[in-house]
């Protein structure tokens, strides 16, 4: 988030899609609603189901699964066919003013640059022109027609009404009712903000999702202010720490990128990473990364770490280079294929359940059992760690060697997590772990230490093992203080850094994630504060600076210095984020220190890009720097009604025996599935089926269907039904209901039907994994699988195997509540 | 009494706050003697997060000798305010399953079951394991021969179920014995 | 001075902390449930003896939009508890209400009730609450978490609420509260009520006519207008079907 939970508060329209915030996110709710009463706020939900967010906003606008660029497509056309942006923001903030360079263009769904061979772009086509001095050339009228706003116009001015709708299936009335409520925001004394969640991300175009909010909100002068931002509604309990912290295959901690095997030496890798700008008024923060990364390395490899061996880069695994849609992606996605092929020999799953929860989990329950060793740490056994005797499965024939550590739960331990509004939050141990459960992190260093001392007794390539500075025993506390950093030399020796203004590049400073500088000083460790303290200001607002830690530098709304002027005096002086006020700045910690732009020394406010504006043309995407609509890999269309390109060109798809999948229109697969988590369950549900309340308020696997589609099909609610796919079939109890609706699209009617993906096969009776039907297609930027679109066909159940328990399925009588 | 309760309260006039019980003819009585002891009382609090989303409401942890005896929402936490949603409302339940796994497992290759072994044996065995593994298949060079000191052959994943210390060791840990492999619920 | 509950059902999500935090705080245990033959989110089905919370859901497609209504249903607490009458019959001090909160408690001795007593209760009942646990005997319903709120904290349903659905306090203070968001709420749903609002302890403000939630939403016809004399005078016959309509 760039804002933080109690911030929704603060909005006068809440655009929630790709989210079902009341449904998975229950709490924030709380603040979306006192928007609603307290600001007289607009809440708006745009989803393909009527679900318990819909029941509490006020409208809902169903919309097919996968199309959500064609519908933001539309919303940005309205914005600027009906000069409804935020002219001054716009035009000094972000880069609609700069002028693209002429290599860009835009054909038929592609832009220039496209090698279809290995469905990669060649991204210098995109480029923004430089005058002779290195700066951004720009045309502050906007109308110059290779700048960035003209070229904005045009490529959504194909974005009409009627096209949108007829894309969507959602009818003009809806659209023009969500684009005029939320262009109602880009005024500067209004906010709207955009809450998305996995309903945005997993899509073959995902990211692009994400980027068309960005335009809009920049549009409209929304990034930056109170009750404005992108929010993601992180899914995961720490879901934004480990993403930070980088358990991913393409970051180092603090989302330092990934070293590549073309990057040979620390000098090339420092120069790779960090940015240059010749401008004065950029901050471009990423002039600082050297002293980031040196610190990092400092704190991996202690004394063995010097400027002479380039503090132990060649130590670090390199990835290949990126040279296509697959080369140098190591994303479980890819590496999943790899094991099922027996590239994979041995691994670690730490408190996560793929043969449940990843996409084609018939594959990935059949990879499994190719490895040599395996070795877990849970808290309960679930579908992942007992895979080898699974539906389908013969112990006897599978060759795993299969560890299963008890992990402790969070209340067992002490440390830190970090909401979605980036809030690092410390927890205390209640009681000692139970049995021989321990913490994950005691594990994982136990085992660490254990493969240390083996290899000093000698190995391959030994030296990064026995020179890394790790710790004997796992210690929160200690940990903790590392990660913000403290000095290993110099008169400070031993002291811990204040922020991340304190990092060097010479190796005088540690610190294993510098966006957590400042978490833990010598002022004790801040994560602890429980100080609910505001100045009126800040209380106004909700910003609770006094409260836990928030990265970076405890700062509560990124971007803020947008939500002033020039002269750093606030858009709004009703809710006010940070103001210039005799010589500094007052209520958040303002983007770096520096004065308003207007003033000497004055700075642009986007710190972190190299121009200092907003990026309304993102030359950085991989699949281009403006959104485009394309169909999911496996669409109920032929044609995509926007150009003749009908998938996204660089979408990962896999394709191998076990990979199938529907051509675009196949009648045997007509049916749109969206899948999704419910409120009952987390995730995977291999926790939750293990809570009697939980388990008994939500017990099986259903299928969520609309009355027109049941009545085809001739099923009945509560029916035992079978989904399938061109991966598989899964079992489930239909739910028919007046909150799915049938859609017009393309001139006929499109069926879409919603399964939760939490009931798997090692609690008996339940329902086995919704992703066995999933599909093996990625997004080009994250390899994050399409689990919100692919299609299915649905009949009723001859007999019931998966949901059979003793005594349930023979009872037919029951209907629900005033169910129809 | 010949009139209805309900017409009995409106013919007041007064509202029903002021009626006490004993003038619409009921008998009352304390229900202090039949109820229950507060199980929460004398027990120590403890401050807590949520394990399930990012909301990470804070629950405090009542714990009388040892064990957590319930769990409810901190009011201390500005975003949470106390409150907890059902899955949030089950803490208690989650801590004290008896479904947990409380025991090292071992399976060994080709058998039907789970064997219980001790913690420094299963830490031994694994880190052999992960040895035999990176010394076999260590790659110091690609096709292209550009160096990439990388284990290809070794996966991690999760977790975003981790505290950030845990998170920062495993980072490390994977990293330095070279595995690129890694991924979590980011991807899911 | 008694308590009273305001549940505003416009800002129930149906999270269902409540139902949770009611169960995990009674320490109950969970029910076997279905989707199969059944089909809705609302499970359990319906109050039992072991859960004293349910939140009942039901929807409806209404001219221009979906109408998905949420009902934490419970024990309302009737000023004047009906299910009194049979209990105190049959033996005084088995169902109490508690004077200093106007909770009213189904005590332990209850178990022992008769088959046809029970059944008066049930059917005195005007929302359909009072359950049996045919094994053990034991009667039981929502208590109010008297032992909590005797110690000055709130019930557990009330404490887990995210949304402000859920509020407890001193009655007439959660009477204000209901007419204020009333006040409000008519403006966009005129249908919008108050259920019940002298009877009951537990004030329920619902969006649209009660029965679209649930058949007792309200109290059952006939229920509030019965006497107690004329309650007495039939007690003893067979009330099985006495007040259903």
């Amino acid at each position: 988030m760039t804002n933080h939970w109690i911030d929704i508060k603060n909005t006068d329209c809440c655009l929630i899609i790709g989210s079902n915030a009341a449904e998975h996110h229950p709490i924030c709710f709380k603040w979306v609603l006192k928007a609603k009463e307290e600001r007289g706020a607009k809440i708006i939900h745009v989803d393909p189901k009527f679900s318990r967010t819909s029941a509490r906003s006020d409208f809902h606008v169903p919309l097919r699964s996968g199309t959500d660029i064609a519908f933001m497509g539309g919303m940005i056309n309205y914005i600027l066919a009906n000069n409804k942006y935020f002219k001054e923001y716009v035009v000094e903030y972000t880069n609609a003013s700069f002028i693209v360079g002429g290599k860009y263009g835009f054909s038929n769904g592609l832009f220039t640059g496209y090698d279809a061979k290995n469905k990669i772009y060649d991204k210098s086509n995109w480029k923004l022109e430089m005058d002779e001095n290195g700066l951004p050339k720009r045309d502050m009228t906007l109308s110059n027609p290779r700048c960035v706003f003209q070229i904005l116009k045009n490529h959504y001015s194909r974005y009409n009404m009627a096209k949108v709708s007829e894309v969507t299936g959602v009818s003009v009335a809806n659209l023009t009712k969500v684009y005029e409520s939320y262009a109602a925001t880009g005024r500067p004394d209004k906010a709207g903000t955009i809450l998305y969640a996995l309903g945005w991300t997993q899509h073959t175009v995902g990211a692009q999702n994400i980027r068309s909010s960005a335009i809009v909100q920049l549009l409209l002068g929304n990034m930056g202010i109170a009750g404005g931002g992108i929010n993601a509604l992180r899914g995961e309990p720490n879901v934004q720490g480990s993403t930070d912290h980088a358990l991913l295959y393409n970051i180092l901690s603090g989302y330092i990128p990934m070293p590549r095997a073309d990057v040979a030496t620390f000098d090339d890798f420092i120069k790779k990473v960090t940015t240059v700008s010749k401008d004065p008024k950029s901050v471009n923060w990423y002039q600082n990364r050297p002293k980031y990364v040196v610190s990092l390395l400092k704190g991996w490899f202690g004394d063995a770490a010097t400027k002479e061996n380039g503090f132990g880069y060649n130590w670090l695994p390199k990835l290949d280079p990126a040279k296509s849609w697959e080369k140098g992606d190591a994303s479980m996605f890819f590496f999943f294929d790899k094991m099922y092929n027996g590239q994979i020999k041995g691994g670690s799953v730490f408190g996560m359940n793929p043969c449940q929860s990843f996409a084609n989990a018939n594959k990935v329950r059949k990879a499994m059992a190719n490895l040599d060793w395996l070795y877990c740490a849970d808290i309960f056994n679930n579908e992942t760690t007992d895979f080898w005797h699974g539906p389908g499965m013969d112990p006897k024939k599978v060759k795993t060697e299969v560890f299963l550590f008890p992990s402790c739960h969070r209340a067992e331990k002490d440390g830190s997590v970090s909401n979605s509004g980036r809030w690092a939050l410390w927890h205390q141990q209640a009681t000692s772990p139970r049995g021989d459960s321990k913490s994950m992190g005691e594990i994982m260093v136990d085992i660490m230490n254990e493969v240390k001392s083996l290899y000093k007794k000698g190995g391959t390539f030994p030296d990064p093992i026995v020179n890394m500075d790790f710790f004997g025993k796992y210690d929160a506390e200690k940990v903790s203080k590392k990660i913000n950093g403290y000095y290993v030399s110099g008169p400070n020796k031993g002291k811990q850094v204040a922020g991340f203004p304190d990092l060097a590049d010479d190796g005088s400073t540690v610190s294993l994630n510098w966006l957590y500088c400042g978490s833990f000083t010598e002022d004790g460790n801040l994560m602890k504060r429980r100080d609910l303290s505001q100045t009126p200001l800040q209380a106004k607002l909700g910003m609770f600076p006094n409260f836990s830690f928030a990265w970076p530098m405890n700062r509560r709304i990124i971007y803020n210095r947008c939500s002033v002027d020039k002269n750093g005096k606030p858009w709004d002086p009703d809710r006010v984020v940070i103001k210039w006020e005799d010589g500094k700045w007052i209520g958040d910690v303002a983007d770096g220190g520096a004065p308003p732009l207007g003033m000497e020394k004055g700075k642009l406010p986007f710190i972190m890009t190299a121009a200092g504006v907003g990026n309304i043309f993102g030359p950085g995407m991989v699949d281009g720097p403006l959104p485009e609509h394309y169909e999911p890999i496996e669409t109920p269309l032929k044609t995509n009604s926007f150009s003749g390109q009908i998938h996204n060109p660089c979408a990962k798809i896999m394709y191998g025996e076990m990979d199938k999948r529907a051509l675009p229109g196949d009648p045997k697969y007509p049916i749109v599935l969206t899948t999704y988590s419910l409120t009952e369950h987390w995730c995977s549900g291999s926790e939750t089926r293990n809570h009697p309340a939980l388990l008994e308020a939500e017990p099986q696997l259903y299928v969520e269907m609309s009355v027109e589609l049941a009545a085809e099909k001739g099923i009945k609610n509560g029916d035992v039904v079978i989904v399938e796919s061109a991966r598989g079939a899964v079992e489930a109890a239909a739910m028919v209901t007046v909150r799915m609706t049938p859609l017009k699209v393309q001139g006929r009617t499109v069926h879409l039907i919603g399964m939760p993906f939490a009931f798997g096969w090692t609690k008996k009776g339940v329902g086995d994994s919704t992703n066995r039907i999933t599909v093996s297609a990625g997004d080009p930027n994250t390899a994050i699988p399409e689990y919100k679109a692919c299609c299915v066909n649905i009949r009723k159940a001859d007999k019931v195997t998966e949901l059979a328990v003793d005594g349930v399925t023979s009872e037919n009588e029951m209907t629900g509540g005033n169910h129809v | 009494m010949n009139i209805t309760r309900r017409n009995f309260i409106k013919a007041t006039g007064l509202g029903a706050a002021t009626i006490t019980l004993g003038n619409i003819g009921c008998s009352s009585a304390s229900a202090q003697g039949y109820s229950k002891q507060l199980k929460i009382k004398g027990a120590r609090e403890v401050i807590s997060i949520c394990p399930y989303c990012s909301v990470c409401c804070h629950f405090i942890a009542h714990v009388k000798d040892g064990k957590v005896v319930s769990t409810e929402g901190d009011p201390g936490y500005p975003v949470s305010q106390g409150a907890l949603c059902a899955k949030g409302s089950a803490m208690l339940s989650q801590i004290n399953d008896n479904k947990r796994v409380l025991n090292c497992l071992y399976r060994a290759p080709f058998s039907d079951k789970w064997e219980e072994k001790s913690y420094g044996w299963m830490v031994d065995r694994v880190a052999q394991k992960i040895k035999e593994t990176r010394d076999k298949h260590f790659k110091e060079k690609n096709e292209a021969g550009q160096t990439v000191n990388r284990i290809d052959e070794i996966f991690h994943l999760g977790s975003s179920q981790m505290d950030n210390e845990e998170l920062a060791v495993t980072g490390q840990a994977m990293r330095t014995m070279g595995v690129v492999h890694i991924d979590h619920q980011a991807r899911v | 001075m008694s308590k009273t509950f305001f549940i505003d059902t416009t800002r129930c999500t149906a999270c269902r902390g409540c139902q949770v935090a009611c169960k995990e705080w009674q320490g109950f245990e969970g029910n076997q449930t279905k989707q199969v033959g059944w089909g809705s989110h609302q499970n359990p089905p319906d109050l039992n003896p072991k859960n004293y919370k349910v939140v009942r859901f039901s929807e409806q497609k209404l001219k221009d939009r979906v109408a998905w209504n949420f009902f934490p249903d419970q024990c309302r607490h009737c000023v004047d508890p009906s299910c009194k009458y049979p209990a105190d019959e049959y033996k005084k001090g088995l169902v109490i209400l508690d004077e200093e909160t106007g909770a009213v408690i189904y005590t332990d001795a209850c178990r022992d009730m008769p088959k046809d007593v029970f059944q008066q209760m049930l059917d005195f009942c005007p929302y359909n609450i009072p359950r049996r646990d045919e094994k053990t005997g034991v009667i039981n319903k929502c208590d109010m978490c008297v032992e909590r709120v005797k110690e000055g904290l709130v019930p557990m349903c009330v404490k887990a609420c995210p949304t402000g659905t859920m509020n407890f306090g001193e009655r007439e203070d959660m009477i204000d509260l209901a007419k204020k968001r009333l006040g409000i709420v008519k403006k966009e749903f005129p249908e919008a009520q108050i259920i019940d609002e002298e009877a009951v302890r537990v004030l329920y403000l619902v969006a649209y006519k009660p029965e679209t939630y649930f058949k007792t939403a309200a109290a059952k016809p006939g229920t509030f207008d019965v006497t107690r004399k004329e309650a007495l005078a039939k007690m003893g016959q067979s009330f099985r079907n006495f007040f259903r309509v």
